[in-house]
């Protein structure tokens, strides 16, 4: 098969990128947090307005990126889910032109968001040495010389060309397992993409709206049932997580420690968000007991390293593990339960919707 | 100074050829020697010294998981600490004092990799480079957060339990004593308190 596209510069318009970056979110808030910034949105905003708690058994997969969303596959609102933000994950329709789906995205003014093996990117501490799957940002495509212009806010932060081989490489890779990383290897990354549309329009954060969606993720935590229809959800589902969680490293079962990195990063990460914008507001509005609401939720985002961090450690014996995962997932579940109430204590001190 | 020499069960750093060797976190990553003090100095930071760990040498600080370090018997405002963690984290220490008291109190410690000092802590040092397994990596800094922990309790202290959270590594620890003046309630006047200590 032959392809009719004679090599073009394909690139968005303006400036390159603007990174965006928190030391508890992964690349997957990191990329999402780019694209809006150029959108002229404020990522915490976004990212940070939701604060809920879904597993979904089964689905977890060994990525930085993975994070559940009861929109199939819909990552982007599954993060940002009171904002129009949403996306699509695309593969290549014809194997022959690959970039046509990147061309397509770049032509018309919008970020791509592309799957990588680290082990391909020549800007990553894992070049030629560790396999794990990674998001970047692709803001321009310069088949002419060869070279994909890629961001990546995730130290050390790169933003530039790459030559497309690598790119090609690190997008189509198989990122076989790997000892080195064992938490985001062994998932194939297929050339697979994030198609993302930011949508419109953005809603002001004003303290009658914010009350409004903490009152919903709120009783979402009191409601969600330990076997709902979009998975584990709530402080139910979070007490099935946990005692799941134990009961499995207990029994030796290294599945359970592996799911628990790449999910609980991306609980971690979103708690660590929500915190820091409900404490940026509270000082905003001078409402301090919404601020300190937000620092209950970072509680949260805190607790989660005891959890994950003890599981990585003990990922090559689980039974030695789950002694400390039922103590720190005990000081998690307090924790969650701390944020929640102080959330509705938060909400008395807000509208009241009409 | 506080002695943790009983305690070290980690090696944080390593030095440029021989990376492999240390093992800060889950992905082998350490600290670089070169660009620490040397090991065994003494060491200031925010005015408070320090007695810097014998880095290069083998385990370097202590990886939180229970232990119970004593301090030279005393009374103190302050425990100040060198730290780092693995991912921010915050836990709870035990502090015990002479008289039999026991309090918890935090310990907060930000993340080592090229991270902000979120819990407030002064930043100790900052090495330009990164101890990946095979190689040096440029463009990531480790931290070393200088952090401290307020002693309450106007009374002795004999030590402090480091929490059990694996994230969390102590490199240093120091003391600091009342300023002159401000030791507290001496003990026959808490007896005549009438509480029970």
């Amino acid at each position: 098969m032959t392809t009719d596209h004679p090599p073009r510069v394909h690139h968005i318009t303006g400036a390159p990128p603007e990174f965006w970056y928190r030391d508890l979110a992964s690349c997957l808030q990191a990329t999402f947090g780019s694209v809006l910034l150029r959108a002229g949105h404020d990522p915490l905003e976004v990212l940070g307005t939701a604060w809920q708690f879904l597993y979904r058994p089964g689905e977890v997969r060994s990525e930085e990126f993975y994070f559940p969303t009861r929109y199939e596959g819909d990552l982007g609102r599954g993060i940002a889910p009171h904002h129009p933000l949403t996306s699509a994950w695309r593969t290549p329709d014809d194997p022959a032109d690959p970039l046509a789906g990147l061309r397509a995205a770049l032509d018309a003014d919008r970020l791509v968001i592309a799957a990588v093996d680290n082990h391909h990117l020549p800007f990553r501490p894992a070049y030629r040495d560790v396999h794990a799957a990674h998001l970047v940002t692709v803001f321009g495509l310069d088949e002419h010389r060869g070279l994909v212009h890629v961001a990546d806010a995730t130290p050390p932060a790169f933003r530039g060309a790459v030559p497309l081989e690598a790119f090609l490489a690190a997008w189509d890779s198989a990122n076989p397992s790997d000892v080195q990383d064992a938490f985001f290897s062994d998932s194939r990354i297929g050339r697979r993409w994030l198609d993302v549309r930011v949508g419109g329009p953005y809603p002001d954060t004003t303290p009658a709206r914010l009350a409004a969606v903490l009152r919903a993720d709120a009783e979402l935590f009191t409601t969600g049932k330990a076997d709902g229809p979009d998975g584990a959800a709530g402080l139910a589902g979070l007490a099935r997580f946990t005692e799941e969680l134990v009961d499995r490293s207990r029994a030796g079962d290294p599945a359970a420690i592996r799911d628990l990195y790449p999910f609980g990063w991306g609980m971690q990460a979103q708690a660590s968000l929500h915190g820091e914008l409900l404490r940026r507001l509270g000082a905003a509005w001078r409402l301090p007991v919404l601020a300190g609401a937000g620092r209950a939720v970072e509680a949260v985002a805190h607790a989660w390293t005891g959890v994950r961090m003890t599981g990585a450690h003990g990922r090559d014996d689980p039974a030695a593990a789950a002694g400390g995962l039922a103590r720190h997932t005990a000081v998690l579940r307090r924790r969650y339960a701390e944020a929640v109430e102080a959330v509705h204590e938060a909400l008395d001190a807000l509208p009241v919707p009409a | 100074m506080v002695e943790l020499a009983a305690h070290r069960n980690n090696r944080a750093a390593s030095r440029m050829h021989t990376t492999g060797a240390g093992g800060f976190n889950v992905w082998r990553n350490s600290f670089p020697v070169e660009h620490l003090p040397p090991g065994g100095s003494e060491v200031e930071v925010g005015g408070v010294p320090f007695s810097f760990p014998p880095v290069g040498e083998g385990y370097d600080n202590v990886r939180c998981d229970g232990q119970f370090v004593e301090v030279p018997a005393g009374r103190y405002d302050w425990i100040h600490l060198l730290a780092a963690a693995e991912r921010r984290a915050e836990d709870t220490v035990e502090l015990h004092y002479a008289d039999g008291s026991v309090d918890t109190e935090w310990l907060r410690v930000s993340d080592f990799w090229s991270a902000p000092a979120w819990f407030g802590e002064l930043p100790a040092y900052r090495t330009p480079v990164m101890h990946y397994p095979y190689h040096v990596q440029p463009g990531i800094g480790a931290h070393l957060w200088a952090q401290r922990v307020p002693v309450p309790r106007r009374t002795a202290l004999a030590g402090l339990r480091l929490p059990r959270n694996i994230a969390v590594h102590v490199f240093a620890a120091t003391v600091q004593e009342p300023p002159p003046g401000t030791a507290g309630l001496p003990a026959t006047r808490r007896e005549e308190d009438g509480r029970d200590h």
